[in-house]
């Protein structure tokens, strides 16, 4: 398991590399002049010959490549150049958002997603099948940016009860100084016991985090759904139920073990997606995530940024991957003892 | 928004007798059977709301008995990129203009400066010796009293950097310093001193001494010295500005003036809508025509427009052929549609350029030539200069700019007309101007169309920036090169500091030349359309400070 383990990582870190290597060159040789973005409008052409030497934009490429991973191994991600700041502070501000936004995203769709799955699995071709369908399919295939505007519309405008966007209301942490442990507001203000802050934050998370949610949750239930029909129909869930256990038992406990591998491997990948991929629906709730820096980054050609992100999202890629089949190679004993299938 | 804003806000409209939505506190109980999904929502926002009414008792947590009044203004970019005053060239100007002051301030529309760190100054007749007397009694926010050493530490530093905008201040020789209260400007050549020390960008006065004990990157590290009425209270990237007003203020306080402003930046022009509708935002610098039409009919909400110092322009190549011709330029410049792109791109949120200089800038001549469409016109010059049907020419223009486009697309379909292609392309704009300064003048675009607003009120900015001479490229994109126009406007300049009226002759002058010679296309001056809260009083859009909103001056009606 540990040898597996091992392997595994040295692969990851393998490809972190090689994506630093794409990401800096495909940057690098995009047309565009770093250092007059970084001297600013009306810069004069000494002020951008300076800039060029400063960002050592005058040495070649692989100079510069060169000098990227010295300060990379020193966990220096370079200067942003359009914010101006270390893109290692940059991601420390937008990371939490992002994570925090994810994982309540993807909290909210498996809790959904794995009873709606078994219920729809268990009453095949019954009500409760028919109504998952089309909350699944219509979770999956409703553009992101319009659920969320409709949601803003029913509960911000309509009913006042949630507000519009952003992650907090400005002043509560203004009058609420929490101490910042996770960068997430929501478990900042649980770990502090700081009920508005936690509350105010709660409200600002549900619209985005049921938004994101939407798509991850309708793929957990059909994949769930397909899975767990084709495992209760096989030979060891007879003989279970012939067994007498109760169909509790035999579902839960056996066939849903057997059923999960796709779903984790989905939820996982989505996860790490997500990180980024959710520009839509930060851009419309005005959440400070990743997404909308990465798409800056892109829009103005901020090669250090864009690297930056890119290796981030990487090893939360490699990470999760590597998760999802040590998870694997525990449900399954037959992945961890090597066997093939 | 929650707790004390939300209540802060109301309690203001309450006073002026509007009433406005209230969070509800309970629920409804019939939407609580609905499907899972929304029930998980109610539950949240139930907790949302009770959160507003556990604010009060933190509020006495807080200390203070009277409600903060809170400004909020939402911007369409990021309100910090620059912390550093001297460095500063770019959005953090409406951040920084509550933060520090500069020794005088320009009012454009009774063309005269407002005294801020100086009372008052005098210049010599050669307009090469400038004295400033200085307030008295003014405080940083660092706690110390300004003096003439600061202003003239600040402006030294700020010079030997030479970042940002620092290159105005190029014609300061030296500074002296005979009292406390007085700062005199020695110039290498004659140069408006009152102008350039009003700019808003290379001219704060700041506290120095806190470099000196925490190094010279110390402002980069998001803090402040300034001694403007506002003080940095918090900041985090992409999301809100917070500044709290200066106790110690020169100036002073009177009651209804702001406690604390709020600048977010907000990038999704329907949330700002909805934010300015209720009445979470007092002023949202920009929106959409659509949305601003949308928001007429809003009794809570008021439209400002004024005529901004920011045009549009379309550089030709005047040294590539056919557009070294002089009638090709002129043709072409008959050939666009300057009303169809004020009314269907701009829906009138902008004025047919008039020359280089904007409306409403000292130098603009309302006198000034005008290229009106008429196609027929443009075949006739274009006859003259041989030039026939089949003509292809590159136009590029920054790349995310809608209007850029729009009126791009527009101008294509009428040289359509006259048999000429036009490719448009966008590019993001450091590639649009790295190809416009390209070795080989081959490779350079034909036609460049960007936007020019001035780093102080001068209009020696538009008309050197990009019509003087250049030896190596810049912002010159027309490649324009007369000999005559560069000696009058740099006669005009050097008038400007002791005889502004004479310079007014001059660069109207300087203007005739360049229009005749057509080395652009001057499409439109921008207008700035600001939605503003009618609640939110004393309001002001001072074009010399583009977006910039003096929050001293406003006030809670």
């Amino acid at each position: 398991m540990a040898a597996y383990a091992g392997r595994r990582l040295a692969l990851g870190l393998v490809v972190v590399w090689g994506l630093t290597v794409v990401t800096f060159l495909l940057a690098r040789v995009v047309p565009g002049d770093p250092a007059a973005r970084w001297a600013g409008p009306h810069a004069t052409a000494e002020e951008i010959e300076r800039a060029r030497e400063e960002l050592g934009l005058d040495r070649p490429i692989w100079a510069q490549y060169g000098l990227y991973l010295a300060e990379l191994a020193r966990g220096d991600l370079g200067v942003s150049i359009r914010t101006h700041q270390p893109v290692r502070d940059d991601i420390r501000a937008f990371l939490p958002a992002s994570l925090e936004l994810t994982l309540a995203g993807m909290a909210i769709a498996v809790v959904l997603g794995v009873p709606l799955g078994v219920a729809a699995a268990v009453r095949e071709g019954r009500w409760v099948d028919h109504l998952t369908r089309v909350l699944s399919v219509g979770g999956v295939s409703m553009p992101t940016f319009w659920l969320a505007m409709i949601l803003q519309l029913v509960f911000f405008k309509e009913l006042h009860l949630l507000p519009l966007s952003g992650r907090i209301d400005t002043m509560t942490p203004l009058i609420h100084p929490v101490r910042t442990i996770t960068g997430s507001y929501l478990v900042d203000g649980l770990l502090a016991g700081d009920w508005p802050v936690v509350r105010d934050a709660a409200a600002h998370l549900a619209l985005p985090a049921v938004t994101l949610s939407a798509y991850p949750m309708g793929l957990i239930v059909r994949m769930l759904r397909s899975s767990l029909i084709e495992v209760l129909g096989e030979d060891y869930v007879r003989t279970a139920r012939a067994a007498g256990f109760a169909e509790r038992v035999v579902v839960y406990r056996y066939a849903l073990r057997n059923a999960l591998a796709p779903a984790l491997t989905v939820v996982a990948l989505t996860f790490a997606y997500s990180l980024t991929g959710t520009f839509l629906i930060e851009s419309v709730f005005d959440w400070p995530g990743l997404g909308a820096y990465a798409a800056l980054a892109v829009l103005t050609n901020d090669y250090p940024a864009i690297v930056g992100v890119t290796i981030v999202v990487a090893v939360f890629y490699v990470g999760l991957n590597l998760a999802v089949d040590l998870a694997q190679a525990f449900l399954d004993p037959r992945v961890r003892k090597g066997v093939v299938r | 928004m929650d707790g004390k804003v939300r209540r802060a806000l109301g309690a203001a409209e309450e006073a002026t007798g509007k009433a406005r939505p209230h969070r509800a506190r309970a629920l409804p109980a019939g939407r609580r059977r609905l499907l899972a999904l929304v029930s998980l929502l109610l539950l949240l926002s139930a907790c949302g709301s009770s959160g507003g009414a556990t604010g009060g008792a933190s509020e006495s947590e807080a200390g203070g008995s009277a409600e903060p009044r809170v400004a909020v203004y939402l911007t369409t970019t990021e309100p910090m990129i620059f912390w550093d005053p001297s460095d500063g060239f770019s959005n953090e100007i409406i951040a920084m203009n509550n933060m520090y002051e500069t020794l005088l301030r320009y009012d454009p529309a009774k063309n005269t400066f407002i005294p801020v760190l100086a009372t008052d100054y005098q210049s010599s007749p050669d307009a090469l010796t400038w004295t400033f007397h200085l307030r008295s009694g003014v405080r940083f926010h660092t706690g110390k009293t300004m003096t003439s050493a600061d202003v003239k530490a600040s402006f030294e530093r700020t010079i030997a950097h030479g970042k940002g905008a620092a290159y105005i201040l190029d014609p300061v020789q030296s500074i002296e310093t005979p009292d406390d209260r007085t700062v005199v400007f020695h110039l290498k050549y004659a140069a408006p001193m009152d102008l350039i020390v009003s700019s808003p960008y290379a001219a704060y006065v700041f506290d120095t001494d806190v470099l000196r004990q925490n190094g010279d990157d110390w402002f980069t590290k998001v803090h402040e010295a300034g001694s403007g009425p506002y003080m940095l209270k918090s900041w985090k990237e992409n999301d809100a500005l917070v500044l709290q007003r200066f106790d110690g203020y020169w100036g002073g306080w009177k009651a209804n003036q702001f406690d604390t402003v709020i600048i977010k930046p907000v990038e999704e022009t329907s949330t700002k809508m909805q934010m300015l509708q209720a009445g979470e935002a007092d002023v949202v610098d920009q929106l959409p025509y659509e949305q601003l039409e949308a928001l007429r009919s809003d009794p809570n909400v008021e439209l400002v427009t004024t005529p901004s110092w920011q045009n549009l322009l379309a550089f030709f190549d005047t040294k590539k052929k056919p557009l070294d011709d002089v009638r090709v330029r002129q043709a072409l410049s008959y050939a666009f549609p300057y009303q169809s792109v004020i009314d269907d791109v701009m829906h009138g949120m902008a004025t047919q350029a008039r020359g280089p200089v904007p409306a409403g800038l000292w130098g603009h001549d309302d006198q000034l030539f005008q290229y009106t469409e008429d196609l027929d016109r443009a075949r006739e010059l274009l006859a003259q200069a041989g030039v026939g049907q089949g003509l292809e020419l590159t136009l590029t223009y920054t790349a995310g700019d809608e209007n850029e486009r729009r009126v791009a697309e527009l101008w294509k379909a009428e040289l359509a007309k006259l048999g000429i292609t036009l490719d448009v392309q966008g590019l993001p704009w450091d590639s649009q101007w790295q190809l416009a300064k390209a070795d080989d003048p081959a490779k350079r675009q034909d036609i460049f169309m960007m936007y020019w607003w001035p780093d102080y009120a001068t209009p020696y900015s538009f008309l050197w920036n990009m019509f003087h001479s250049e030896d190596t490229i810049n912002f010159n994109l027309g490649y324009y090169s007369n000999p005559e126009f560069d000696r009058l406007i740099d006669d005009a300049n050097t008038l400007a500091a002791s005889d502004r009226e004479k310079a007014v002759e001059e660069f109207a002058r300087a203007q005739e030349i360049l229009v005749q010679d057509a080395p652009a296309v001057f499409i439109y001056d921008q207008k700035y359309v600001r939605p503003i809260r009618t609640s939110f009083g004393g309001y002001v859009d001072n074009p010399a400070y583009p977006n910039v909103v003096f929050f001293y001056e406003t006030y809670r009606k």
